[in-house]
């Protein structure tokens, strides 16, 4: 239908306005070109034809008006045009906003993320990294390392034993190890010095049930067997450590006693959270425990057929829940032997 | 152990406050557990580590801070010294039968008169956690406390004959202890007997009948030295811990006994309580021998990484009570190196090597002077155990699979391990936490279902969930990963259906890992077999053998433990891999690569009809055997019963690729492989081609 062209420029203007503002789509938008700019019956085509018998200064005076509404309606439609091809959305579009089809993919168990945070420090110090047997003998797990029957020390680690031994192995198993020195002695006894190593392994106590214990955990246990091993070398390699799994490198050493080490020391790293200041984290003391180490004893080198007078060790043992419990906050031990998914799934895959 | 702030200072002239001793001595050896008030006094509760027993007493817990604050710390006198006024006259009939076990015993009377001790006694007591009962068993309280040299009193007129003798007890003796139970004694237990009866166990604790009561007018003191092992044995076997026997299992000192009673005599006068008689008798068949131990300065360095200045070896030794005197070793290879011999006090029952003295060094001088090295790579580091990178892999392939890692405890309740032990002994434990923690476990299996039952219960609808862990056997420890998965397979989604798992499921886990650690394409044969077993359901349970090894065991679990383990109604796919018998079964050969084919490979396919007890992997085999060496692979990708096929029979669709590496196979001869296969179809299997 065609437009009056009676209505002047000004109307023209102001209809074209109105009916751009309706247009949705190209088909539209096309079809308002033709209808006011188009070559036949448009507004335009009318309005010149119209003018064809008006008067010279009629002429001059609406030509004018009518290029000019001509000129704004093709930049409007251009524009217009511009803008739906910013909308456009192709027949087979997706709802990009609809979720995804998940691969599912499993979570890791945060004691396994520590072992293999340990087990990466000490390859990178150049360690090599064993597994023992778990359960085990008197002799690997006591005698050996300077614990005889009624040694008193036997009492700081309540034992497990088994109710018939086992005979598979070289000597009777008696018990589930109480720590993973039992492996220090089994490789020391078939390798010569140096000894270089970490052992990493469940362990078991009689230990009830609470917050910050379970009678099964893990241990990491590290030995370094050689000429000139000191103390002064178990600060530079446990700060190592305590750097690359807190954060923390500062880390101080309180004398301990444990039948196997001599010097013994408790291994203290300042707190990560307040920085040494005092928090509820380190209990106000800025520092935090975290594992127990010390100096070869001299009857364990014995025990193993080393010569205590040629070579000097190092050794340390660390509890995996405990490093996991500071690390991420975990207050109950017991979440760890839970499995619960709605646990396990905070720590990633 | 607790000390009251002002009984350590009676000894030394500390001045700094109960917390500032407490974070100096944590890095000393002797850390503060508790500090409390009690009256105006303040209580340090110090961990006396176990080979420590002489820091069981005020005067070695103020030696400790002494040496840690450089005090002056009296008795100037040296290690073991006799005390002023020792004059026994051995007036008291003693007798010692068991000189290896009671290697000292001093008795002294005394007559006294039995009532409450003062009030500042009993506050001393009590600060320390021991109820006060009256003067003269606080006197031998205090004593102890006080010196660590445990002390006992007894009713001289309940003594028969007056006599004092230790013995063994008879076989079945029996005698009431303090505490008021009736104990039966063995031979292996040391008494302390008057001319009948045992009144005493030497060294743990006194007994009923000749208690000191209201009554009592006549006392004799004991101070005794008892071998530490037998009087662990003894109060093991008893199951009776007390502050005796507490620091003689872990060793007094010998010399002590004589300033104990001195002290105890002393105390009885001082607090009106009573009055020495005079009569002392010291039996002492067994006498201190001073132990020697050579300190080789260079070896201080060499063990602790750091040097103690000469000043402060000779400050810290004679603080602690140690005697020192510089030798020269007289002989080879060795022969004019300078040594320290150094005598320590008899109460250092641990110091016996020159490893010990180091340590005393090391934490007086401080471990904060330590500096911070590394030990130097002499070799390099052997390979770590194979096992750690395999159970990575394993690990990671699980993860991918969407199994989550669990970690349980390798004990179980033993009905829980019943279903899985296949006919041998369950290990069991001998003093287990509980019946939930009885059996070492035969099978990762029940610790993971319990798992899955947990996350069940906890209203996840979905759970898959894997442990790497050891498994146990009369036989030996063996390294397994167990699998579970139970609810949906794939799960809720708007473009598409939810499928619950099944047991193609759990078989494809099996079969990708067999795939990637034995490289199953490469040729190394996987038996799939159908087993019985009590924990699998029956039909649905199959065994992987890889060269005649059984390698892992999979299928549905058996409703009835899933019922038992309060699992929901849901079918549970459970699986089993014996990782150490698939490493044995693992090709040895390190990886060679192919060449990637040049020819095209040709796709058929081929549907049949067969009888539905007719298994795929028959029909397979026909196929393979059938087939000319250009068949590459043979694909099962449709099974079909229902409408269209006669009951009895299932629809079988197989997709066939044929290649050769030398040619582009023409269409003639695919076409007569297929014949050829379609022919053993039909002989062998009455087949109809669909």
């Amino acid at each position: 239908m065609g437009i009056d062209p009676s209505i002047g420029p000004d109307q023209a203007r102001a209809l074209f306005r109105t009916e751009l503002a309706e247009v949705r789509d190209r088909a539209a938008l096309q079809a308002l070109r033709t209808r006011w700019i188009g070559r036949h019956n448009s507004w335009i085509a009318a309005f010149m034809d119209a003018l064809k018998t008006a008067t010279p200064e009629q002429k001059k005076a609406l030509g004018k008006g009518a290029n000019e509404l001509k000129k704004e309606v093709e930049a409007a439609l251009d524009e217009k045009s511009a803008q739906l091809a910013a909308t456009r959305r192709p027949a087979n579009a997706v709802d990009i906003t609809l979720p995804g089809r998940v691969p599912q993919i499993g979570y890791r168990h945060p004691l396994s993320l520590v072992r293999d945070e340990v087990i990466e420090i000490f390859t990178r110090l150049g360690y090599q990294v064993l597994e023992g047997p778990e359960l085990e003998d008197d002799y690997h797990n006591f005698e050996a390392l300077n614990m005889p029957p009624d040694h008193p020390a036997r009492d700081m680690q309540d034992t497990l034993y088994l109710e018939s031994a086992l005979t598979y192995s070289d000597r009777p198993l008696t018990l589930l190890r109480t720590h993973t020195s039992a492996m220090q002695i089994r490789h020391m006894e078939k390798n010569s010095p140096p000894v270089r190593l970490v052992a990493i392994g469940p362990v078991y106590r009689k230990d009830n049930l609470d917050l910050t214990h379970t009678p099964m955990f893990h241990q990491v246990e590290g030995l370094v067997v050689g000429r000139r091993i000191t103390l002064a070398d178990l600060k530079g390699t446990l700060s190592a450590m305590a750097a690359a799994l807190f954060g923390s490198a500062t880390i101080r050493f309180r004398p301990s006693f444990f039948p196997y080490t001599e010097p013994s020391a408790e291994v203290d790293i300042q707190c990560f959270k307040c920085k040494g200041a005092g928090c509820q984290l380190c209990k106000r003391s800025g520092w935090i425990e975290i594992l127990g180490s010390g100096m070869v004893h001299p009857a364990v080198f014995e025990a193993v057929g080393y010569d205590a007078g040629e070579v000097t060790g190092f050794a340390f043992g660390m509890g995996v829940e405990r490093v996991a419990q500071l690390k991420w906050g975990v207050g109950d031990i017991r979440l760890f032997y839970e499995n619960d998914l709605r646990f396990l799934e905070q720590f990633g895959s | 152990m607790k000390v009251p702030l002002s009984w350590v200072r009676e000894f030394v002239d500390v001045k700094a406050s109960a917390e500032e001793i407490g974070t100096l001595m944590g890095v000393r050896g002797l850390p503060l557990e508790g500090l409390t008030a009690h009256g105006d006094d303040l209580v340090m509760d110090f961990e006396v580590h176990a080979n420590r027993p002489d820091l069981l007493s005020m005067v070695g817990v103020a030696r400790e801070i002494g040496c840690a604050y450089r005090l002056r710390f009296p008795p100037p006198k040296g290690g073991g010294y006799i005390p002023e006024g020792w004059n026994p006259d051995q007036a008291i009939p003693i007798t010692i039968e068991e000189p290896e076990l009671c290697g000292r015993y001093v008795g002294a009377t005394a007559d006294v008169t039995v009532g409450p001790s003062p009030q500042w006694m009993q506050d001393r007591l009590l600060a320390c956690g021991i109820r006060p009962i009256s003067n003269i068993v606080d006197i031998t309280n205090y004593v102890m406390l006080e010196l660590g040299q445990p002390m006992h009193a007894f009713d001289l007129d309940k003594m028969i004959d007056g006599k004092v003798i230790v013995r063994r007890a008879k076989r079945g003796e029996t005698m009431t202890t303090l505490d008021g139970k009736k104990r039966t004694l063995t031979p292996d237990m040391l008494v302390i007997a008057d001319a009948r009866n045992a009144e005493d166990i030497g060294g743990v604790m006194g007994g009923a009948s000749s208690e000191i009561t209201a009554a009592t007018k006549r006392v004799v003191f004991e101070a005794a030295y008892f071998a530490p092992s037998h009087i662990r044995q003894t109060s093991k076997a008893l199951g009776l811990k007390t502050e005796a026997s507490t620091r003689f299992e872990r060793g007094m000192d010998r010399t002590a006994p004589p300033r104990a009673m001195m002290r105890a005599l002393e105390l009885l006068q001082r607090t009106g309580a009573g009055r020495p008689t005079g009569h002392i008798t010291d039996v002492y068949p067994r006498p201190h021998q001073p132990k020697t131990v050579k300190l080789e300065r260079a070896r201080i360095s060499g063990l602790l990484g750091m040097d103690v200045p000469d000043s402060e070896i000779d400050r810290v030794l004679a603080s602690l009570g140690f005697a020192t005197a510089p030798h020269e070793f007289a002989t080879a290879p060795h022969k004019g190196v300078p040594y320290l011999e150094i005598t320590p006090p008899p109460w250092r029952v641990d110091i016996n090597r020159q490893v010990d003295v180091i340590e005393e060094l090391g934490r007086h001088y401080g471990f904060e002077h330590l500096p911070t090295t590394f030990p130097g790579v002499e070799q390099a580091p052997p390979p770590s155990d194979p096992r750690i990178a395999r159970d990575r892999k394993i690990r990671t392939a699980l993860l991918a699979m969407g199994f989550s890692e669990s970690i349980t405890f390798a004990f179980i309740e033993h009905a829980a391990a019943e279903p899985f032990l296949a006919g041998q002994k369950p290990i069991a434990i001998a003093n287990p936490l509980s019946e939930k923690f009885a059996v070492m476990r035969p099978s990762l299996l029940p610790g993971l279902i319990d798992a899955v039952s947990h996350n069940r219960r906890h209203g996840l609808a979905a759970v898959r969930l894997f442990e790497i862990g050891t498994r146990f056997s009369p036989s030996g420890e063996s390294r397994a990963a167990g699998f579970a998965w139970t609810g949906l397979a794939t799960p809720d989604h708007w473009g598409g259906a939810r499928r619950a798992v099944d047991f193609a499921d759990i078989k494809g886990v099996i079969e990708q890992i067999c795939a990637m650690t034995l490289g199953t394409a490469k040729g190394v044969p996987c038996d799939f077999t159908e087993v019985e077993t009590p924990y699998l359901v029956s039909g649905r349970a199959a065994m992987l053998r890889v060269k005649d090894r059984a390698i892992g065991v999979f299928g549905q679990l058996s409703p009835a433990i899933a019922e038992a383990r309060e699992l929901p109604a849901d079918e549970v796919y459970v699986g089993e891999i014996d990782l150490d018998a698939l490493t044995a079964a693992s090709p040895v050969e390190t990886l060679r690569t192919s060449p990637l084919p040049r020819y095209p490979s040709v796709v058929r396919d081929v549907s049949i009809l067969v009888a539905d007890t007719l298994s795929a992997a028959t029909v397979r085999g026909t196929i393979r055997s059938a087939a000319p060496d250009t068949l590459l692979q043979v694909r099962e990708f449709d099974r079909y019963q229902g409408k269209g096929v006669p009951d009895g029979n299932v629809s079988l669709s197989f997709r066939l690729t044929f290649q050769s590496p030398e040619r582009t196979l023409t269409d003639e001869e695919v076409q007569a492989g297929m014949d050829a296969i379609i022919a053993a179809l039909i002989r062998e299997h009455q087949a109809v081609q669909r």
